[in-house]
C-alpha cells in the first residue's frame, strides 16, 4: 500500500549533471531512482526530467566518472550534479563474454587497456600497440609495414596454433588484424586466465581479445579530424658491420697462399675479374636484354669500397594517416561513423601498405526502450607489397633466399648497378648471393589486395524488465587477389632467363549466429544476479584459385600482364576449407554485499573437426573474488580503497588443427602420386593422411590467483596475479615410424602436456586529477614473467627437434625444457693446437682454430649425440613503462618496453662467420682466433672446415634482451574556444609531434632483437634469418573535433 | 543444429569408400609407380633418392665426388667420406621415399584383394597382371633399401598400421624379394601392357632376380635369366650414347627405366629431379648447381695401351691426367688440351673436359663450368644432361638442371655385364670373352669427340681382349668393363661391396686422389662402412623396435 502511495507522490524532478572539474554538461548520463523502475539519461545539454519524491536516492552514472547518489531534499529545483572523473576505473564497464561487468566486479583476470595511451603509438594494426599495454601479453612485432604482430597470452599453451582469438563487437575472429582501424577501437580487454574465457570454450586456449568499436552518444554530431604524417628513418647505425672487399681478400690470399689483387672489373661478357682486358670492358659489346647466356653481355665494375647493402635496402619512409568520424544522436537513436588512410611505405626499399576503411555503428530503440536494435559494419580495403607484407605472414618472408638473406650473403665487392646501369650480379664466379636491390625492385609489382567486410546487426528485446533476449548474427566476408611477377635475373650467378606471372583469388567467408537470453533479477539490496544462456553456430567457407604462366612476349608494361598473354608453363591450383562449430553455453555471475563475488559459466562446443566419437567438448569455468575492503573491519584502513582477492579455475580448449584427422584421406594427386606411363602422365592416387580415429579436443586447465587494490582514493592502483596453467591432450603430430605411413601425413594424436606458470604485476600512480591540479602524472609499470614447460610429447617420444636450415636444426620439442629451445652443440671455446685436439674430445676433422664443444655424454667424441640444449627463446620477464603527464594544456606521453633474459638464434652467421659460400663476411672475423689471437671466441676461417664446424651451436646463441623507448609523443591542447571565441564550433584542437623506435638498448648484433617466430614443422622462435628492422619514426599529429 | 551441421567432408581429398574400385586399384598401382623417381612432389630434397643412385652408388666410390663447394649439403661430404651418422637426412630421405614406395605397392595389393573377394570389378587375368606389376616394384624398392641399410624390417600387404609401427628389422628379406620377383615373372607379360611404355614386364623381373642372384653369388641360378632376358639380341647395333639422349627413349637397351616428365604446368615433380644437384654451374647454359663430379681416378682409368685395353693394374694413375688442375695465373688461362692422350671414348661420353666439346654447349671451359675445382676436381659429369637444344623441351623452364631425362635402373649392356660375371665365376671364360668384347666393340663406335679446333679431343681407341688368360684376369677384366661402361649410373659402390673388395680399392684410390685433392686423402672404409646406419629418427619412431645396424 505504501509503495503505491508513494508511486503517487512521484513528481518530475529535473537536472543537470555536468563534469566536476570543467563543468562542461555530460551528455548521456544514466540516472536511476533507486528501488523503482524509473531510469533515464541526460541529452546533449546535460539536463534530465526523472520522476521521484522528496528522499528517493537518484544514482547517477556516466562511463568514465564515479558513480553519484543524491538524495532529492526538493522537488521543485534544478538539480545540479557534478560528477568526477573516476581515476581508479573500479567502475569502469569491461566486456567479457556475452555480457559486460564493472570492473570491481571482475573474478576473473582480466587485462583492461587502455585506449588512449594505445592510440598514441601509432600502428597499422590495433593489436600491435597492445604490446607493453596489457600485463601478461606479449607481441612480437617488426618493422614491415602493415605486418601481423605475433601475440602470445600468458606464454605458449600449445605447440600448435597459440594465436588469441579477438571478439569483435561480439562476434568471434581469428587471423591477422590489419584491417581494423586503430581509431575505431572504443575498448579492448584481454580474457587472460581460464575462468574468464572458458566462456569461449573450445577457441579460448590462447585466451580472448575482446574489442568494441565506438557507439554513438547522444547529443549533437560531434565530428573529429585525426591526422598524422611521420617519417621512418632507418636506423643505419644497427645494420651488421661487414669486412671490406680487401679485407675478405687478404683473409682468401692467406688461406690459399695466393697474392690476388682486387680486380678493377668484375665481369665482362664471359670473362671475369683480372682476366678481362680493356676490348672485353668495351661498352659496345654490352648487351643485358639477350635471351640467353650466348647473347648477354654484362659489364660490371668492382666496387672496391664495397656495398653497403642494408644501406643500399634502406630509405627514409613517410606514413600518414587521414581519420574522419561523427558521432551524435538522440534518446532513441545514436550512430557512429568513421572512413579513413593510412599509407605508410616501408624504410626498405619497394615495400609498402595502404588502408582505407569506412565504418557505421548505428543503434535504435524502439517500444519505450525495451527494443534495441543495431549494427556495426567495417569495409576495408588493405593492399601490400613487398617483403614482409606480400604474404603478410609475420616473420614468414625471413629465409637465406629473402631480401634480407642475400643482403647478409652477397659479397660486397658487387655493385649495386653494372656499367649500363642494369643491376648487377654474382655472376662469372663471385659467389651464389643475389642482389637484394634487384630482387626488391623486381618485386615491386607484386601486391596483395584484400577487401574486407566485417560486420553485425542485433536486436535485444526487454521480455521483462529483468529478462533480456538478444540475437546477434554477425558476418565475414574477405576476398584477396594478387598478382607475383618472375624477371628475368641473369646478373644472378643461380639466375635463369626466364619470366612468369602468377595470379590468385580467393575468398573467406563465416558467419556466426548467437542468441542469448539475459536474466537479472531484483534481489534485494544484498544480492546481485545475472544469469545468462545461449547458444551460438558458426559456419565458414573459403576457396581460392590460382593460375600461372611463362613466357610473356614483354615485361615491360603491367598491362600486358594477363595469363592468356603467357605461352608456357600453364598451371592452375585450387583449394579450400569448410568448417562449422555449434555451441550451447550458460554463465551466472552473483554477487553479496558487494564483498563476495561468484561466476561460473560451462560451454559445451561442437566443432567439425572432430569425428563422432568425440564431436563435443565441455569447458567449465568457475571463479570468486573477495573484496576484502568491503568488509566492516576494513572500513578503519581509510588508504586502502579497494582491495579484493581473487581466484578461478577453468578449463578451455584449441581446436585449431587440420581437419579430418579422423579419417584416412587419399589424394589423387598430379604432383605426389602421378608417373609418365606410355608418354603421358597419369595421375594416381596414394594415401596422403593418416587417420586418428580418436582425437579431440586440447584442454588447457588454468588456476588462477590475484588480487586488485586501490589505494589512496585512487592514487595508486594495481594487481597481481599469479597462474600455473597445464594444457593436457594436446595435439601433437606423433611421427610414426615410415615402415607404417611412408611419407604420408601422421595424424595428430592427444598425447602432449605442456605447462605455462607466471606472474603479472602491474602498479600504477596517477597525481593530479583528483585534486583538479593543472598537474597531471601518471605512471604505469608492469612486469610479466612466464615459465613454459613442455611436459610430455608422448610415451615413446621426448623430444624433436625442428627448425630445418642447411645443415643445421636450430629447435627442439624437448620434455621439461621450454617450448622451441636451440638446440646444438655447446661450445666450449677453440681448439688452440694439435694438442688440444688430440687430448680432448673431438669430431672428425677437427682442427686447431676450430669450434670446441662440450662433450655432453662423456663418451671422448663430439657426435650427434652431444647436442643439448643451448639456449631459451622466451624472456624471463617482459616488462613495459608508461609515463603521461599533463600541464594545463600540454601533455608528454612516454613508453618503454623491454624483454630480458631471452636467447636469439642469429642464424645469418652461418654466412656471415664461417667459410660457407663465397659471401660477405662480418667484422667479427677481422679478431678471429689465430695463433696470435688465442683469446678469441671467433673460429678462423678455412677451406676445410669439417661439418660439425657449421652444425647448430652456441656461436650462433646471443643474448637477445633488450629494452627499448618505443614512443615518445608531446601534445598541446589549443583551447580552441579561447582563439576562435564561444561561439565557434571547434571543441577540439590539438596538435602533437612524437618519435617512435627512439632508442634501443641491446647487445645484440643483428638488425633488430624483436624477432618475429618463423614457420617450420613448429614456429620456430628468436631464430633471426633477417628480420624486418624496426625504423624510427618521427611524426607531426592534429586532432580538430567540431 | 543437428549433427549433420557439424559433419564435413574432406576438401580436394579422398576418403576410403571413394578409392575401393577398378579405377581405384589401378590409380593405387600409378601411385606406387610413382615412386620410382624417388619423389614424392616438389624438386629439391630427395636427392639421396635418386634412382640413379649418384649418392650411395656412385659419389660413395671412386667414380664422383659430390662436388660443388665443401661448404654445400656437408651430410653429402660424409657419405662420401664414410663418417656418416645416424642423423644424417640422406639416409632418411633413402628409407622415407622407398618405404613409401613399398606402402604404395602394398595398398594396391590390399585394395585389389578387396575387390577379388568382392565387387570383382577387375578380371582375375588383369588382376594377376596387377600384383605382378605391384610386387615387382615392392622387389625394387625393397632391393634398394637393403643395398643402403641390410637390415631392414619387411611389410607387406597383410601387414596392419600397428604391427607396422613396431615391426622388427631382424629378418633377412633378400627371400622376400626373390619371391615377389619370382611371382612377377611368373605372371607379367613379356610384351608392355595395354602398350605402355614404362610398365613392368616379366624381362625386367627376370633381369632384377638375376641380378638379385649376382649379390648373392648364386652364379648358376642367375646365368639362365641373363641369357633369357638377352634373348641373342646384339647390343654393338644399339648406340652406347642413346642411353643419355632425352630424344631417344624407350630405346631397345633399355630395361627397367624410371620414367620422367615435365608436367604440363612446367613443374618438376615427376622429373629426374633426383639428379638435379649434377647440373654444371657457372657460365655453362645449365646455370646449377655443380655437383657430382667425376674423380680424376676416374678419368685417368679410361686410358687404353697401344692394344686399346685399359690398363688393368692401375698403372694409369701414373703421370696423371689432371686437366688443369693446379695451374694459375697465365699458364691457366693459356691451358692447351693434350689431344695425343689415348683413351677409351667413352671417357668423352661420360666426363666433361676443358677443351672438349661438350654436347651443344659449346668447348668446356673448364674452371667456369664448377664451382670450386680446387675442391672437387676439374671435371664434370655428363650423362645426366641434356643439349641445350632440349631444353625448351625437357627441362623446366628456367631451372635447366631439371629434365625430363629417363634414368635406367637396369639396362642391356648392365646384362651383358652381369652376364659375362657369371659365366667367368663358372669358367666358362670364353662365353665371357664375347660378352665383354660386344660391349667393348659397341665403345669402338663412338664417333670422336672434338676439340674448338675440330680436331679430335684425343687418340680414341678402344679394342676387344684377344683372350682371357685365367680366370682372374678375366675377372679384372670384367671389373674394369663395368667401371667404364657403367661409370656415374650408380653401380660402382655396390659392386666394390659385393666384390669384396671395397675397403682395398677405395682406401688405395684416396691415396691417389687426395694427393690432388686434398679433401679426399686419408679415407678409411670399414667392413661397417658397406652399409649405412638405420636412420635414428626412424629408431626412434619404432618406439627402439629397430636395431641400429
Amino acid at each position: 500500500i505504501e509503495w503505491n502511495s508513494n508511486k503517487h507522490q512521484d513528481k518530475i524532478i529535473t537536472g543537470t549533471v555536468r563534469d566536476a572539474n570543467s563543468n562542461t554538461p555530460l551528455a548521456g548520463a544514466t540516472i536511476k531512482v533507486l528501488g523503482k523502475a524509473s531510469v533515464t539519461s541526460t541529452n546533449e545539454s546535460g539536463a534530465f526530467e526523472i520522476g521521484a519524491t522528496v528522499n528517493d536516492v537518484l544514482e547517477v552514472s556516466y562511463v568514465g566518472y564515479l558513480k553519484t547518489e543524491i538524495t532529492v531534499t526538493t522537488t521543485t529545483s534544478n538539480l545540479n550534479i557534478n560528477l568526477t572523473e573516476d581515476i581508479s576505473n573500479l567502475e569502469e564497464i569491461v566486456v567479457t563474454g556475452y555480457s559486460t561487468q564493472l570492473k570491481k566486479d571482475l573474478t576473473g583476470s582480466v587485462a583492461v587497456v587502455n585506449v588512449t595511451q594505445l592510440k598514441s603509438t601509432p600502428a597499422a594494426s590495433a593489436v600491435e600497440s597492445l604490446q607493453g599495454r596489457a600485463t601478461g601479453v606479449q607481441v612480437v612485432t617488426d618493422g614491415a609495414p602493415g605486418s601481423t604482430p605475433q601475440i602470445k597470452i600468458r606464454g605458449f599453451s600449445t605447440i600448435n596454433n597459440n594465436e588469441p582469438l579477438y571478439i569483435i563487437d561480439g562476434v568471434p575472429f581469428e587471423g591477422k588484424l590489419s584491417w581494423l582501424n586503430q581509431n575505431d577501437v572504443e575498448s579492448m580487454q584481454v580474457l587472460k586466465d581460464a575462468s574468464a574465457a572458458s566462456i569461449y570454450g573450445a577457441r579460448a586456449n590462447n585466451g580472448v581479445v575482446i574489442i568494441t568499436t565506438k557507439t554513438g552518444k547522444i547529443g549533437k554530431p560531434q565530428i573529429n579530424f585525426d591526422s598524422y604524417y611521420g617519417v621512418q628513418v632507418p636506423k643505419t647505425n644497427s645494420f651488421p658491420k661487414m669486412m671490406t672487399p680487401q679485407q675478405v681478400l687478404d683473409l682468401d690470399n692467406m688461406l690459399n697462399g695466393t697474392s690476388e689483387t682486387l680486380p678493377e672489373y668484375l665481369l665482362a661478357g664471359g670473362i671475369s675479374g683480372n682476366n678481362i682486358t680493356s676490348s672485353d670492358a668495351d661498352m659496345s659489346k654490352y648487351n643485358y636484354d639477350g635471351k640467353d647466356r650466348a647473347s648477354f653481355y654484362q659489364i660490371t665494375k668492382a666496387n672496391q669500397a664495397g656495398t653497403k647493402w642494408f644501406d643500399e635496402l634502406s630509405q627514409n619512409a613517410p606514413t600518414q594517416s587521414y581519420q574522419i568520424s561523427a558521432t551524435g544522436g538522440s534518446e532513441n537513436a545514436t550512430y557512429a561513423m568513421s572512413g579513413g588512410y593510412l599509407g605508410q611505405k616501408g624504410s626498405l626499399i619497394h615495400t609498402g601498405f595502404e588502408k582505407f576503411n569506412i565504418r557505421t555503428n548505428s543503434q535504435f530503440k524502439g517500444f519505450d526502450g525495451k527494443l534495441r536494435i543495431g549494427e556495426n559494419l567495417q569495409y576495408s580495403y588493405t593492399e601490400g607489397f613487398g617483403m614482409g607484407v606480400n604474404p603478410n605472414v609475420a616473420g614468414d618472408y625471413q629465409g637465406e633466399g629473402s631480401v634480407l638473406g642475400f643482403a647478409y650473403r652477397i659479397q660486397n665487392i658487387i655493385p649495386v648497378y653494372d656499367e649500363g646501369g642494369h643491376f648487377a650480379g654474382s655472376y662469372g664466379g663471385w659467389g651464389n648471393g643475389e642482389n637484394p636491390v634487384a630482387i626488391a625492385y623486381r618485386a615491386k609489382d607484386d601486391k596483395n589486395r584484400s577487401n574486407f567486410f566485417f560486420g553485425n546487426a542485433f536486436a535485444e528485446y526487454d521480455l521483462i524488465p529483468e529478462l533480456m533476449l538478444r540475437s546477434n548474427f554477425g558476418m565475414r566476408y574477405e576476398n584477396y587477389n594478387g598478382i607475383n611477377l618472375t624477371y628475368p635475373n641473369p646478373e644472378f650467378s643461380e639466375g635463369s632467363f626466364n619470366n612468369g606471372m602468377s595470379e590468385y583469388q580467393g575468398y573467406f567467408t563465416e558467419w556466426t549466429w548467437t542468441n542469448t537470453l539475459t536474466y537479472k533479477p531484483y534481489l534485494g539490496d544484498q544480492h546481485s544476479l545475472s544469469i545468462l544462456a545461449g547458444t551460438e553456430a558458426i559456419k565458414s567457407r573459403g576457396r581460392d584459385l590460382s593460375g600461372n604462366r611463362n613466357g610473356y612476349f614483354t615485361l615491360s608494361s603491367l598491362d600486358y600482364f594477363y595469363l592468356n598473354a603467357g605461352t608456357s608453363n600453364i598451371g592452375n591450383a585450387s583449394s579450400g576449407s569448410v568448417g562449422s562449430m555449434f555451441s550451447i553455453f550458460g554463465k551466472a555471475d552473483y554477487s553479496f554485499m558487494d564483498r563476495y563475488l561468484l561466476s561460473v559459466t560451462v560451454r559445451r562446443d561442437g566443432s567439425s573437426n572432430f569425428g563422432s566419437a568425440n564431436l563435443y567438448g565441455t569447458f567449465p569455468g568457475v571463479s570468486g573474488a573477495w573484496r576484502i575492503s568491503q568488509e566492516e573491519f576494513m572500513q578503519d584502513v581509510s588508504w586502502l580503497t579497494d582491495l579484493k582477492i581473487r581466484a578461478g579455475y577453468g578449463i578451455t580448449g584449441n581446436q585449431r588443427i587440420p581437419g579430418y584427422q579422423y579419417l584416412n584421406r587419399f589424394a589423387s594427386s598430379l604432383t605426389s602420386s602421378s608417373y609418365p606411363i606410355g608418354g603421358t602422365t597419369e595421375s594416381g592416387i596414394w594415401q596422403s593422411s593418416y587417420a586418428n580415429e580418436d582425437v579431440k579436443w586440447e584442454q588447457v586447465k588454468s588456476l588462477n590467483l590475484g588480487f586488485d587494490f586501490t589505494i589512496l582514493e585512487g592514487d595508486i592502483d594495481g594487481s597481481f596475479d599469479w597462474y600455473d596453467k597445464t594444457t593436457d591432450d594436446m595435439l601433437y603430430r606423433l611421427p610414426l615410424p615410415a615402415i607404417a605411413v611412408g611419407r604420408a601425413e601422421s595424424p595428430y594424436v592427444n598425447i602432449g602436456s605442456m605447462n605455462n606458470k607466471g606472474v603479472e604485476f602491474s602498479l600504477a600512480y596517477h597525481y593530479g586529477h583528483r585534486q583538479g591540479n593543472p598537474f597531471t602524472l601518471d605512471l604505469a609499470a608492469n612486469i610479466s614473467k612466464n615459465n613454459n614447460k613442455i611436459v610430455s610429447l608422448a610415451p615413446s617420444v621426448d623430444q624433436q627437434i625442428f627448425g630445418a636450415f642447411r645443415s643445421m636444426e636450430t629447435s627442439i620439442l624437448k620434455v621439461g625444457q621450454p617450448y622451441a629451445s636451440f638446440f646444438g652443440y655447446k661450445t666450449v671455446g677453440i681448439y688452440q693446437d694439435a694438442n688440444d685436439v688430440a687430448n680432448n674430445p673431438s669430431y672428425p676433422g677437427a682442427r686447431p682454430g676450430g669450434l670446441k664443444y662440450a662433450d655432453i655424454n662423456d663418451d671422448e667424441v663430439i657426435d650427434a649425440a652431444d647436442r643439448t640444449i643451448i639456449g631459451n627463446p622466451h624472456p624471463d620477464f617482459v616488462y613495459s613503462f608508461n609515463i603521461n603527464t599533463s600541464y594545463k594544456d600540454f601533455d608528454l606521453m612516454m613508453y618503454l618496453y623491454g624483454s630480458q633474459g631471452n636467447d636469439l638464434y642469429e642464424a645469418t652467421r652461418y654466412f656471415t662467420d664461417f667459410g660457407v659460400f663465397k659471401g660477405q663476411k662480418s667484422t667479427r672475423l677481422l679478431d678471429a682466433w689465430s695463433p696470435t689471437n688465442t683469446g678469441s671466441a671467433t673460429p678462423s676461417i678455412t677451406n676445410e672446415a669439417a661439418a660439425e664446424e657449421y652444425a647448430s651451436s652456441s656461436y650462433y646463441i646471443q643474448d637477445g634482451s633488450f629494452m627499448k623507448l618505443k614512443n615518445i609523443q608531446l601534445g598541446y591542447n589549443i583551447p580552441a574556444q579561447k582563439i576562435f571565441g564561444n561561439n565557434s564550433s571547434f571543441t577540439k584542437l590539438r596538435v602533437y609531434m612524437g618519435v617512435t623506435n627512439v632508442f634501443a638498448l641491446t647487445k645484440y648484433e643483428g638488425l633488430d632483437p624483436e624477432i618475429s617466430a618463423t614457420s617450420s614443422d613448429y614456429p620456430a622462435l628468436g631464430v633471426d634469418f633477417g628480420i624486418y628492422p624496426q625504423a624510427r619514426q618521427y611524426m607531426l599529429g592534429l586532432s580538430l573535433g567540431f | 543444429c543437428g549433427k549433420e551441421f557439424l559433419q564435413k567432408l574432406p576438401q580436394g581429398q579422398l576418403s576410403e569408400p571413394q578409392v575401393a574400385s577398378k579405377d581405384g586399384v589401378e590409380a593405387e598401382l600409378l601411385g606406387a609407380y610413382g615412386i620410382l623417381n624417388g619423389n614424392i612432389s616438389g624438386s629439391w630434397g630427395n636427392y639421396a633418392a635418386a634412382p640413379s643412385q649418384w649418392l650411395f652408388g656412385e659419389v660413395a666410390s671412386d667414380n664422383a665426388h659430390k662436388g660443388s663447394e665443401q661448404t654445400d649439403q656437408p651430410n653429402m661430404n660424409m657419405i662420401e667420406n664414410y663418417t656418416s651418422n645416424s642423423a644424417n637426412d640422406n639416409l632418411s630421405t633413402m628409407w622415407q621415399v622407398y618405404y613409401e614406395g613399398v606402402l604404395r605397392a602394398n595398398s594396391t595389393l590390399k585394395l585389389l584383394k578387396a575387390d577379388q573377394e568382392g565387387a570383382k570389378q577387375i578380371t582375375s587375368a588383369r588382376a594377376t597382371e596387377i600384383q605382378g606389376e605391384a610386387r615387382m616394384l615392392r622387389a625394387h624398392y625393397y632391393f634398394y633399401l637393403w643395398r643402403i641399410f641390410k637390415n631392414i624390417p619387411f611389410i607387406d600387404e597383410n601387414t596392419t598400421l600397428d604391427e607396422a609401427k613396431v615391426k622388427p628389422n631382424n629378418e633377412d628379406i633378400v627371400p622376400k624379394i626373390i619371391d615377389d620377383l619370382k611371382f612377377a615373372i611368373d605372371n607379367l607379360p613379356t610384351t608392355k601392357i595395354n602398350g605402355q611404355s614404362g610398365r613392368m614386364d616379366k624381362n625386367i623381373a627376370k633381369a632384377y632376380l638375376g641380378k638379385v642372384y649376382l649379390y648373392q653369388k648364386k652364379w648358376g641360378e642367375a646365368l639362365p635369366l641373363f641369357t633369357d632376358v638377352l634373348g641373342g639380341k646384339d647390343i654393338t647395333t644399339m648406340p652406347f650414347e642413346n642411353n643419355f639422349d632425352v630424344t631417344k627413349e624407350d630405346g631397345a637397351e633399355r630395361l627397367m627405366v624410371s620414367k620422367h616428365a615435365i608436367n604440363s604446368n612446367g613443374d618438376a615433380d615427376n622429373a629426374n629431379v633426383g639428379d638435379m644437384l649434377s647440373g654444371l654451374y657457372g657460365s655453362s647454359p645449365v646455370g646449377c648447381c655443380g655437383f657430382y663430379q667425376p674423380t680424376i681416378d676416374l678419368v685417368n682409368a679410361y686410358k687404353v695401351d697401344n692394344n686399346g685395353l685399359p690398363l688393368l693394374d692401375n698403372s694409369y694413375r701414373t703421370n696423371e691426367y689432371k686437366s688443369d688442375l693446379g695451374l694459375a695465373g697465365a699458364a691457366k688461362t693459356n691451358y692447351k688440351l693434350d689431344t695425343t692422350l689415348a683413351f677409351d671414348p667413352r671417357l668423352d661420353y661420360t666426363v666433361g673436359r676443358r677443351g672438349v666439346m661438350y654436347l651443344d654447349y659449346g668447348v668446356m671451359p673448364g674452371d667456369a663450368w664448377i664451382r670450386d675445382a680446387t675442391y672437387a676436381g676439374p671435371f664434370v659429369g655428363m650423362k645426366t644432361m641434356i643439349p641445350q637444344s632440349q631444353f625448351a623441351a625437357h627441362a623446366v623452364p628456367g631451372q635447366n638442371y631439371v629434365t625430363d631425362l629417363d634414368v635406367s635402373i637396369i639396362r642391356l649392356a648392365d646384362v651383358v655385364l652381369m652376364a659375362a660375371e657369371c659365366n667367368i665365376e663358372l669358367n666358362n671364360l670364353p662365353t665371357a670373352l664375347n660378352l665383354i668384347n660386344s660391349i667393348r666393340n659397341r665403345a669402338a663406335k663412338l664417333a670422336p669427340k672434338k676439340t674448338r679446333y675440330g680436331n679430335n679431343a684425343a687418340k680414341y681407341s678402344v679394342k676387344p681382349y684377344t683372350s682371357f688368360p685365367n680366370q682372374d684376369y678375366a675377372r679384372k677384366a670384367l671389373r674394369f668393363e663395368r667401371r667404364l661402361e657403367l661409370a656415374m649410373e650408380g653401380h660402382r659402390f655396390f659392386d666394390l661391396v659385393r666384390w669384396g673388395i671395397a675397403k682395398q680399392a677405395l682406401e688405395s684410390y684416396s691415396s691417389f686422389e687426395g694427393s690432388l685433392l686434398p679433401a679426399y686423402k686419408d679415407l678409411v672404409f670399414n667392413s661397417n662402412n658397406e652399409y649405412w646406419p638405420i636412420p635414428q629418427s626412424e629408431i626412434d619412431r619404432s618406439n627402439n623396435t629397430l636395431e641400429q645396424n
